[in-house]
Formats: structure tokens, sequence, C-alpha cells
């Protein structure tokens, strides 16, 4: 089973996800196989976790309703 | 007998007359202000007229505080104060101890109108406000795109949590600025965001108005995502703080209620990693356990089975732990490289260790196997029944045995027997 879904998941998903297999894990309740797979999946979640994280180049933008329909265009704060 | 006084006497007499007058203390006097002069002091001296009439006046510096506008000449107020009497000059005045722009009363009852009546509707009520997304990816913005408002949210933003930010225009104050906002909150609903702030900076009354109008109050109600208000200063409460789902008291802290700090994640992230690497230990320890209890019971050969999946099942996390941990490393931020590197080791380390264990009990249990032996050219002996003969007691000339080598068996007869006395 691979772990490549995870890359198109939300934050907040993988966030949520992951406490759930640390839940999972901690339970007991899984055979060494079954708790491998948890382990794998929720590092997997964690990296996705951090990799959004680390994204800085995030986008400002203003948009504005015009009659040609709503209008995008980069936002250049003074500062910054 | 007529009285004579001195002029002195005469103008404390009047001071005195004017300061028990209820009609001349603690009232709002109404007029147009001229000759406004502000001394070096920080006194103010202006006069108060109206069509037929004028009074001298003078607000002081200790009073000026209370006021958040300029005195200017032809700027129509309402002062508040008393009047007195100026004994060395003879001339009396108004002592002006707070003043208001005319038409601001009407504004402040106009606020207090429309406060009552949205309270009654429910729309202030607890019960309405929504819980902010604790993730969100794109922050709405209501605002002027030229005010500090915009600047402090980008750049609080961008230091707690990466998030894009779309930023709908809008004038925020005078003539049509609640018309301004109502369209940008309502065109961020449409185009979607996950949630909105909707601000200006300090200001008067007049200047904060746009957020005390009914349709902005009305927009924000209807918002389908949540709305965080950040409007003027601190102390100063809009209808449309009311009606918010969360009230900022100013634009850096609206930003820093829309989205979680990264450093706190980080820390939320890395307890998670820590208690897995805690729970897998466990569910190690456990097989390892059950092992030993099945090992002690088992037979030989079931039990070298045993150890021999076991090794397999370690090497196995091993691999792909290490495989894991390898991928991770790679995606890892270097600040923080120093806080993981202490936490898989452990892990890694107690399953070596493992393993080395695995090795060795299998080592051993393959010692004491009989089958071992006979890879070195020992045969042993077996009844029909299958069970070791072990003693020349047990056999009968002429009955068949199970003669067990390395890659076969064979079927053997005693032809004769011959007991060893040591």
């Amino acid at each position: 089973m691979t772990n490549d879904d995870v890359q198109q998941m939300s934050f907040e998903d993988s966030m949520k996800a992951l406490e759930t297999l640390v839940a999972q894990l901690e339970g007991g309740q899984l055979d060494l196989d079954q708790s491998l797979q948890v382990y794998e999946r929720a590092i997997a979640l964690r990296d996705h976790c951090r990799k959004i994280l680390d994204e800085s180049d995030r986008k400002v933008q203003t948009i504005m309703a015009t009659a040609a329909g709503d209008q995008r265009a980069d936002f250049k704060d003074v500062d910054g | 007998m007529t009285e004579t006084v001195s002029v002195t006497e005469l103008n404390t007499r009047v001071k005195e007359l004017f300061s028990r007058s209820e009609g001349l203390n603690d009232i709002w006097v109404a007029g147009e202000l001229s000759n406004v002069k502000r001394y070096s002091s920080g006194h103010y001296y202006f006069t108060i007229k109206d069509s037929g009439s004028e009074i001298r006046a003078v607000m002081f510096r200790s009073s000026r505080s209370r006021i958040d506008f300029e005195p200017a000449d032809s700027l129509k107020v309402q002062a508040f104060g008393h009047v007195d009497m100026y004994v060395e000059r003879g001339s009396y005045q108004f002592i002006a101890e707070t003043m208001r722009v005319a038409g601001t009363g009407d504004l402040y009852m106009q606020y207090e109108k429309l406060k009552k009546q949205l309270e009654a509707e429910g729309l202030f009520d607890s019960a309405r406000k929504r819980p902010l997304p604790v993730y969100p990816k794109v922050i709405g913005v209501v605002t002027s795109p030229s005010g500090a408002v915009i600047h402090d949210i980008i750049t609080t933003t961008r230091r707690r949590f990466p998030v894009d930010i779309l930023l709908a225009p809008a004038q925020v104050q005078g003539e049509g600025a609640a018309v301004s906002v109502v369209a940008g909150i309502q065109l961020l609903n449409r185009v979607g965001v996950d949630v909105i702030i909707v601000g200006r900076g300090g200001g008067s009354i007049e200047d904060l108005w746009a957020f005390n109008e009914e349709p902005v109050a009305r927009a924000i109600a209807a918002s389908k995502v949540p709305v965080i208000s950040s409007v003027g200063h601190e102390t100063d409460f809009t209808i449309a703080d009311f009606v918010a789902d969360v009230r900022a008291a100013t634009p850096t802290a609206a930003a820093e209620l829309a989205v979680r700090d990264r450093h706190e994640v980080i820390r939320q992230l890395e307890d998670c990693v820590l208690r897995l690497n805690k729970a897998l230990t466990a569910v190690s320890e456990r097989q390892w356990a059950r092992f030993r209890v099945l090992d002690s019971r088992l037979a030989p050969k079931r039990a070298q089975e045993m150890v021999g999946m076991l090794v397999l099942h370690l090497d196995e996390l091993s691999t792909r732990l290490a495989a894991a941990l390898g991928n991770r490393v790679g995606a890892m931020h270097r600040r923080f490289a120093r806080a993981e590197g202490q936490l898989d080791p452990a892990v890694r380390t107690m399953l070596v260790a493992k393993r080395a264990e695995a090795a060795a009990a299998s080592a051993r249990l393959e010692a004491l196997s009989p089958y071992s032996v006979l890879g070195r050219g020992y045969s042993f002996v077996a009844g029909s029944d299958g069970r070791a003969i072990t003693s020349v007691k047990g056999l009968t000339v002429g009955s068949l045995v199970i003669v067990r080598m390395r890659d076969g068996r064979a079927a053997a007869e005693v032809k004769g027997k011959e007991e060893y006395h040591d």
C-alpha cells in the first residue's frame, strides 16, 4: 500500500488523519504489520504537513467585480 | 443705607452667583467655533457663536484628551461645561470640559437605536458565532488597499502560517463606504474564502461610521464564512464588531486569530512523531514478549519457524522504518534537524537490538534442534509411531524402524541388537 494519496490532502485533513493514526497505534489493537502500515502513513502525513508549513511563497491578490467578471491582480504591499 | 463695594468684591460676588446657578453649570451649549487659538500651554481659546450672540470660551489642556477632533474655525460643535467669571477683567466665559462635533449626538442615537434593534433580533447572540477554521487556505480581507490594516495582516500571516490572502479593496470611510464594504463581503463570499477579516484603522466616530450602518451589519450576519472584525482602536466598539463572529482589537490580532503559529503546529507534529515512536516500540515489545512465551511452550521445530518469521518481520520493519525515516530526513527543515535526530534513532536502535536478539535466539534454537545435526553425518531412529528411539531396550529383532537422515528417511529391519554396559 502506498501513501501517495497523502500529497493531495489538505493540511487540516492531514492533521486530523495524523491524530487519528497516532491514537490507533497507541490503542495497541494492531498487529505488527498493521502497526507498521499505520506508522508509515503517519510519517508520510507528517512530512506532508511539514512541506506545507515550509512553503513561503503564498499569493496576495486583490479581487474586484467588474462588468467583465471578477478581476484578480497581484497585490504589492507597501513594505512587503 | 446703600452698600459700597470694591470692583474686586463685586466681580467676586458675580463669580459666586455664577457658580451657584444651576442654569450656568453642567450644560451643553451649541454653536460655531471662531477665533480658535491654541496656546503653547496647550489651552485652547475660542469664541462660540450663533446667529444672534457669542461667548468667549476656553478649553484647558487637561480637557483636550476628551475630544477626538482638533477644534477649528467654523466647526459646529456642542460644548459641555460651565460659565465662569474672570474677576480681573470683569468678563465671563464658558469653560468647555468636553465638546462634540454637532450631529455626532444624532449618530450616537442612531448607533444606540440600531444596536438595540439588532440585539433584539438576536444578531449578537453568542449562539450565532461560528468557530473560525483552524487551517484556512485563503483569508479574505475587506479594507482599504492603502491602509495599515492590510499591511499588518500580510506581515502577521506571513510570519505565522502559509496562507493566501485575497483583498477586496473597499472604501472604508465617507459617502458610499458602507456600500463598498458590503460589496466586498459579498464578493469574497461568492468567490469562496475560508474566513473574512473586515476592518479599518482608528478614527473619529464619523470615520468609523460605515461599520455602524445596518447594511454592513446585515452583510456580516449573512456571510457564509466566519467574519473577524477589526475596526478602529481597541476601545471602539462598532455594530460590525457585535455582529462579527470574532472581534479583534487590532489588525495584527485579527491575523493572529485567523491563522495558527507554525511553530506551535510543528511542536504538535513532533509530539505526534514522539507518540508514534513510543507506540511502535510498545507493539514490538509485545510481539517479542509473545514470542518468548511461545518459545518456551512449543516444540523446537515450531519455535524455530517462529523465530525465523520474527527475524523476517524485524528485518522488514527495520528496512521499512529506515526508508520512512530516510524519506522524511529529505524533507526535513534544517532548523529542526537536531530535535528530530534525537527522536528516531531511539527506535532504530531498539530495532537493531531486537533483530540481533532474535538472530541469536534463532541460532541457539538451531543448535538444539535434532535436525541440524543430521547435516553433520548423524541420523536418528524412530519407531513406526514416529517417536525417536533412544535405547536398544525398546527394540525387538525383526521389528521395522525408520532411519531419519538429513535429506530423507529409510525403512529398516532390526536384524539383531547388542546392549552396551559402560
